[in-house]
């Protein structure tokens, strides 16, 4: 499993994330990807520029879909993703992994639970960390 | 000719040296850059669910404006702006019933006709200047500096959007050569620099920008030449903040890719450079590409 | 139809195009073959060796390329492409356009032109993927077959401007150079075609994250065949290109451009796998040092002794196998490539290598759609010819068949019978036209050396370098010379190429030769070449001797050149001495009696027999059981929905429909006597024994499906085998909510090393059903690799998108099936997830191991052909000859040689069916002269020798002076058994005589 990843200042807050039926189902609608189609392989892990930092690798991500493990929303991997579509371009077998990630996001998100903390920004970096990151960040962690 | 310009958030704050730069360098090439009458957020990141089309409201109100403006195509700087853009206007050509259920909410303005093309600067520079013409205007090459390209993700994917191949793309290195340098190659080119990220997860950033830049200082290049205001701000801002994570670290100089096109069409201005965590100046100074300035170490 | 024109098209001239060339040449139909570039060998040509023996893939190719040149019956068009088809099946119009050489007939081979060529070393040959330099006018490899160089028509200046100093003219000396020549528009008659296009190797630079075409040294695997070649750019060197160095670490990256929906090959390519762990096994054979690593998503090493092959890679070679499929290729400032991979833990890892290997996939050829639509036949959405499953080698234009590549990623044995099974087939669809348009072979009459001194020409091959590296060969040519009786002694780079015949040829009747010694590699190969070499040279064939100074020195003293050196001029000497003794021997020719004995009636057995008939010959078909079908009447439906039971009745329809095959049911076959061509068997059925008499016989008894020791079988009724799975489901019965699927039950492991090839497909096949019928059952595959191989690879994705959840397991952590109460539970550790899965199932379905049949041992005794390590039927040469048994007149088909799909089955039975049809059809068999030899005078009839015959080709018979042995020509060997055993020494072996043997050993002691 990757290693720990460090995060900001935000402590995770307490999550109770509800999910009654199964992820695969929850996902329909979110996003039309073949989750069951994942054969892996290992090819978008290898390729995350992120894996380092993930306690999930990205092929455990889609294998605990499969197998209904309610734990995936719960993982830090989700939210590292920075949608970068690296995964997806290299998927053998044409699945858009990058999808399957934000619609984990939403099922979270939608349930009104954010992920994202800022008050341990200076007011410094509030002004010279470009804008268009705190519009992303908003569009990606806030329900 | 006239191009119509869509800056986006950040090229009116922090990344003002790219769009001073980038005008600078459309008027030598003798083009103009007109900015849009009316623009709002280009509404990053896009949408990425299927049942979302909230999301692409604001892309898409862009798009009208141009239309609106008599124009059919919009000119970005911004790599997440020319993504984003460009992703919507995908979309809604892709599910015309889309298209319809947007055009049908946004009653304050007028419907998506799908005429506009949305171009990266970068774009415009390959298909519409063309290499050999910039070579040409390029009085001050910038020989013996090795760059080394960085695209990070959203110029070349998804595929959809992609300016050029996704695996293998030349676009910057073509500019480097035009411009007279050496292109330093290397494989980082196309790997995220951490986006986002950089607000909640700072040290993974500045881990980030070691790994692209250690490649990059192992092949001897001298600066990174990059186009996206984020991927600036991270490799330069985060990179400089990882000397502090690692011992003996230096992070070595950022720069956009139309302040080296300044000063390799011989153009006068500030580029900006005091805004950079590292200042390119000495180097460009030590190259020779620069006059050296007084006071200058 | 009216009278079939009695020719056949083939197109292409890879070992398909090949095979199936000679099986109806030999079988008296007129063949052209056509093939697209300048030489025959296709890829099976440029490949280094094959697996799974490491045979050297040129030297098992070039004695078929060879009699594909001189036969009689094949005219032989390359540099050459099929414009138009029109007609019929029986009667097509076949348009071809020859392509101009700008070289004639007269072309020897001596590379002279080439020297001379102001591009010379400017241009790339495609034969070495372009690693390799060569002019504009040159030869594809050197024992091309037609040996004629060709002129490039894109490159070369003169063709290009009209401009060129020609030196080449000027440099030939045989004035062969003509850059007037024109294309040929030919017109042909044939009655029907065979297409055998093959593949092209995936176009490494579409996967741009891999790197080709940007790093140096990252090659393809085609690319490494060359690499390791003998002929190729290194000389066999393994060496990297970026500076010539050699590599240590070597990866090989699999599936590349298969089984990748990214670039639009959804399929599996077969081969790769085992040609991964050929390449890797090889190159530490050329280098010691050699570190080779193959990353791979599932191991597909199915095919007959494949598993064997790989278990040896680990645990012999010492080869590294990761699962794990990589993201990118990074290059280091030094050239060497960094892999980052997930390892199967979970955790990113990074490894520098010094070279890269993509293990690329099978694609059909550039040109084949334009041959498809001229043809009028139809592809599948990847492009390769559409087949049905009952109909493997038929595309859907009456009188076209195909075989090989084209229709499907397949290896060399398969497509070995594939070739044979079209041959069959295009075959029987003209047969009132068989013999109607060939010639008799007519050979030079044989010149009669009875009272000539020996006079010994002396041969020694280079081989390349598999010799002439290892074995200082002008000194063995010089020491040769010295020998008595030797008139003429010479080297060869390759002995066995089409102008070294040509040369031998000429030298024969120069130089008065009336023995020819070739010192080179083996006579099991290579003597049938050598031998009609000289009958064209008008010497008895048997006039030949061969010293093997390759296997048995070279190749075992690769590391002392001068002790080599001595021990192949040791050789030499002795052959030079025995051959001072050979005499001419002559040819028996028998009759053939035109009648098949099929043993087995299920699905190979019936199909074979239906062939035979279909050719006009009559067949005794045997079953044991009471009905035909055999395991057959097992199977429901195929992965492509075939009605399986309905094909089977339409088999049976056609076996009673038919005049000339006799069914015997509740029999078997008792004993079997005679010989080739000859064969008299006792089948004993229920109305009492009956005595058959015929030429040929195809074993297809079948196999038989293990009864598994594991997993609570036959303890709790729930668990199943796939088998009775599949007839619930085919008959409707409820199979439960959740079944769990367990694979590799017997196999691939202690009880049996070897795979069962069909049963990952048969799982899949019946989870798609489970799936299709009752969307929300629960349907887990645990499995250890998923060989679902070539097209079948779509049908995995399928089983995935319908929800099938497949969990791995290593052959150390297989699953625990228990009862829990009434629950039947089944426990697998899950990889990934590290933990335990429990599945409480309904029925848990097995997958046993395929066994050859109990009586296999008794069987092959009677039939006096081996088995292999794993108990079935053992062929003559896996890969080229795959229905044959070293036994003449003896073939083999289905599951008795290996298990495999009912397809595949129906393609070898038509391939036996070939091979023993053209024995047939021949009406007469030729007996090896070189056979047991006994002065009646001295027997004094014991009869040890009769008892001793390993091949039953003894027998004692009253004559005058008493009893008497008498050999049986067409069944013996020539093994000298009988001659050692004989207690008088009446025995001796013609072409090995005491005489000449006693030579050989005199002059090895040095005693003239």
């Amino acid at each position: 499993m990757a290693t720990e990843t460090e995060g900001g200042c935000q402590d995770s807050a307490d999550k109770h994330i509800v999910v009654s039926g199964k992820l695969i189902d929850e996902l329909e609608g979110l996003c039309e990807e073949d989750v069951f189609g994942c054969y892996q392989c290992g090819t978008c892990a290898a390729g995350c520029p992120f894996m380092d930092e993930m306690d999930l690798t990205v092929d455990e991500v889609l294998r605990y879909v499969i197998l209904d493990k309610k734990e995936v929303l719960e993982s830090k991997t989700i939210w590292l993703c920075a949608s970068c579509f690296a995964c997806a371009e290299r998927c053998p077998r044409d699945i858009n992994i990058t999808k399957i990630m934000e619609a984990l996001r939403q099922i979270v998100l939608r349930q009104n639970i954010d992920e994202t903390d800022l008050e341990c920004l200076t007011d410094e970096e509030k002004r010279s960390i470009p804008q268009m990151a705190f519009v992303s960040l908003f569009r990606k962690n806030i329900g | 000719m006239e191009l119509l310009y869509y800056p986006g958030c950040t090229l009116k704050t922090s990344a003002v040296n790219l769009e001073e730069s980038a005008f600078a360098v459309a008027e030598a090439l003798g083009h103009s850059m007109i900015e849009m009458e009316e623009w709002n957020c280009c509404g990053v990141s896009a949408s990425l669910t299927e049942d979302d089309l909230m999301h692409h409201l604001a892309p898409l109100r862009n798009l009208v404006h141009a239309e609106d403006q008599g124009m059919d195509r919009i000119v970005t700087l911004c790599d997440m702006c020319s993504n984003t853009l460009k992703q919507t206007d995908y979309r809604v050509r892709e599910r015309e019933d889309d298209l319809k259920t947007l055009n049908d909410f946004m009653d304050q303005e007028n419907d998506y006709r799908m005429t506009v093309s949305v171009q990266h600067f970068l774009e415009f520079l390959r298909d519409d200047v063309g290499w050999k013409t910039l070579k040409k205007k390029v009085v001050n090459p910038l020989k013996g500096v090795r760059i080394m390209p960085y695209y990070g993700c959203m110029l070349l994917r998804p595929r959809e959007v992609a300016i050029d191949d996704a695996e293998e793309p030349r676009i910057m290195a073509d500019l480097i050569k035009a411009l007279g340098a050496e292109v330093v190659d290397n494989p980082y080119k196309i790997e995220c620099c951490g986006s986002y990220k950089t607000i909640e997860e700072k040290e993974m950033t500045s881990r980030r920008a070691k790994t692209i830049s250690t490649y990059a200082v192992e092949r001897d290049a001298d600066l990174i030449m990059l186009s996206c205001p984020l991927c600036k701000y991270n490799i330069d801002q985060r990179g400089k903040e990882a000397e502090l994570l690692f011992d003996g670290y230096s992070q070595i100089p950022v720069m956009y890719y139309t302040q080296l096109l300044a000063i390799a069409l011989g153009l006068e201005g500030d580029w900006g450079f005091g805004a950079h965590a590292v200042d390119p100046t000495p180097l460009l100074e030590e190259k020779g590409v620069l006059p050296i300035s007084e006071g200058s170490t | 139809m009216s009278d079939p024109v009695g020719a056949v098209l083939v197109v292409g001239g890879g070992i398909g195009g090949i095979q199936s060339a000679l099986d109806l040449a030999d079988a008296g139909f007129k063949v052209y073959m056509v093939e697209d570039k300048p030489a025959i060998g296709g890829a099976m040509a440029q490949l280094d060796k094959t697996f799974p023996t490491n045979d050297c893939s040129l030297c098992i190719l070039s004695p078929k390329l060879v009699d594909v040149g001189r036969h009689p019956n094949i005219e032989l068009m390359t540099n050459s492409s099929v414009t138009a088809i029109d007609g019929k099946a029986g009667d097509f119009t076949v348009k071809i356009t020859e392509r101009a050489r700008r070289v004639t007939e007269a072309c020897v081979g001596c590379n002279l032109c080439a020297e001379a060529c102001v591009l010379k070393g400017r241009l790339r040959n495609e034969f070495d993927e372009e690693l390799k330099e060569r002019s504009a006018i040159y030869i594809p490899y050197p024992q091309a077959v037609p040996l004629r160089y060709v002129v490039d028509p894109v490159n070369c200046l003169q063709v290009k401007t009209g401009k060129c100093a020609m030196k080449c003219v000027e440099a030939c000396p045989a004035n062969a150079i003509d850059f007037d020549m024109q294309d040929i528009e030919r017109t042909v008659e044939v009655g029907s075609i065979v297409m055998a296009p093959g593949f092209e190797g995936f176009h490494a630079e579409a996967k741009g994250e891999y790197g080709y075409g940007r790093f140096d040294n990252v090659v393809t695997s085609l690319e490494f065949e060359r690499i390791l070649s003998a002929s190729g750019p290194y000389e066999g060197h393994v060496l990297r290109p970026s500076d010539g160095k050699e590599p240590k670490r070597i990866a090989w990256i699999n599936c590349v451009g298969s089984r990748d929906r990214s670039c639009g090959n959804e399929y599996c390519s077969s081969v790769c796998c085992t040609y991964s762990i050929k390449e890797a096994i090889i190159a530490k054979e050329h280098s010691g040092s050699v570190e080779p690593t193959i990353f791979y998503m599932d191991m597909r090493t199915h095919g007959k002794g494949f598993e064997s092959y790989l278990n040896r890679a680990e645990d012999q070679h010492g080869i590294r196998f990761i699962r794990s499929r990589i993201s990118e290729v990074q290059e280091t400032p030094g050239k060497d490539l960094r892999i980052r991979y997930e390892s199967e833990e979970g955790a990113l890892r990074e490894e520098t290598f010094d070279m890269v290997v993509l293990s690329i996939g099978l694609e059909p050829g550039e040109g084949v759609k334009d041959l498809a639509e001229t043809a009028g036949i139809s592809l599948d959405d990847f492009g390769f010819c559409e087949t049905e499953e009952t109909r493997p080698m038929e595309t859907d234009v009456p009188g076209v068949f195909v075989c090989g590549a084209f229709s499907g990623p397949k290896d060399i044995p398969e497509t070995v019978m594939e070739a044979s099974g079209a041959a069959a087939k295009a075959g029987a669809m003209i047969s009132s036209g068989r013999g109607t348009l060939v010639e008799e072979r007519e050979f030079v009459p044989e010149r009669d050396v009875s009272g000539e001194e020996p006079r010994i020409g002396v041969y020694v091959c280079h081989c390349g370098i598999n010799i002439g590296a290892y074995v200082d060969v002008p000194a063995v040519v010089e020491y040769a010379r010295g020998l008595p009786n030797v008139v003429h002694a010479e080297e060869n780079i390759y002995s066995c190429s089409q102008d070294a015949q040509h040369t031998l040829i000429d030298r024969i009747k120069e130089h008065g030769l009336n023995r020819v010694l070739v010192a080179s590699c083996t006579p099991r190969t290579h003597e049938p070449l050598f031998q009609e070499t000289l009958r064209e040279a008008g010497l008895n064939a048997h006039l030949f001797e061969m010293a093997n100074i390759r296997d048995q020195c070279s190749w075992v003293h690769m590391d002392d050149k001068a002790t080599a050196t001595e021990k192949a001029q040791d050789l030499v000497r002795m052959s030079v001495a025995r051959a001072a003794h050979i005499e001419p021997l002559e040819e028996l020719s028998l009759d053939v009696i035109q009648h098949g004995l099929v043993i087995g009636g299920g699905l190979a057995g019936m199909t074979a027999a239906l062939a035979l008939a279909d050719q006009g010959f009559g067949v005794s078909l045997v079953e044991q059981e009471d009905a035909l079908g055999g395991n057959m009447r097992n199977i429901h439906y195929t992965l492509d929905n075939d009605n399986v039971q309905e094909y089977l009745g339409s088999l049976v329809d056609r076996i009673g429909e038919s005049d000339i095959i006799d069914v015997h049911l509740n029999a078997k076959v008792s004993e079997i006597g005679g010989f080739v061509g000859n064969f008299e068997s006792v089948i004993d059925t229920p109305d009492g024994p009956e005595r058959v008499e015929h030429g040929a016989i195809i074993v297809a008894t079948g196999a038989v499906e293990s009864a598994p020791a594991e997993y609570l079988f036959g303890e709790d009724e729930r668990v199943i085998s796939q088998t009775e799975l599949e007839r619930r489901i085919a008959e409707g019965e409820p199979v439960g909510r959740t079944v769990a699927m367990i694979q590799c039950v017997g196999s691939r492991d202690e009880s049996h090393t070897y795979c069962s090839r069909v049963c990952c497909s048969d799982a899949i096949k019946n989870a798609i059903r489970i799936k299709e019928t009752d969307p929300s059952a629960q349907v887990y595959i645990l499995y250890r690799d998923m060989r679902t191989y070539g097209l079948k690879e779509s049908h995995y994705g399928r089983a995935r998108e319908l929800g099938v959840v497949f969990v791995r397991f290593d052959l150390d952590g297989k699953p625990a099936v228990d009862t829990d109460g009434d629950a039947l539970t089944v426990k697998v550790k899950e990889k990934i997830l590290g933990e335990e899965l429990f599945i409480e199932a309904d029925i848990v379905a097995l997958a046993p191991a395929i066994e050859p049949r109990p009586d296999r041992v008794d069987l092959a005794k009677m039939l006096k052909v081996p088995l292999n390590e794993d108990g079935f039927f053992l062929e003559a040469h896996v890969k080229l000859r795959p229905v044959d048994f070293a036994t003449d007149g003896v073939f083999l088909a289905g599951m008795a040689h290996s298990p495999k799909t009912m397809e595949e089955s129906i393609a070898q039975a038509y391939a036996a069916a070939a091979r023993a049809s053209t024995l047939l059809a021949k009406g007469e068999v030729r007996v090896n002269p070189a056979i047991a030899d006994i002065t009646e005078e001295m027997c004094i009839g014991c009869g040890l020798c009769v008892t001793n015959c390993p091949f039953k080709a003894m027998e004692l018979v009253l004559k005058e002076g008493g009893r008497k042995a008498q050999v049986i020509p067409a069944s013996c060997k020539g093994c000298g058994v009988c001659g050692a055993s004989c207690p008088k020494l009446a025995i001796t072996m013609k072409h090995f005589t005491n005489e000449e043997i006693t030579a050989q050993i005199e002059a090895y002691r040095g005693v003239a």
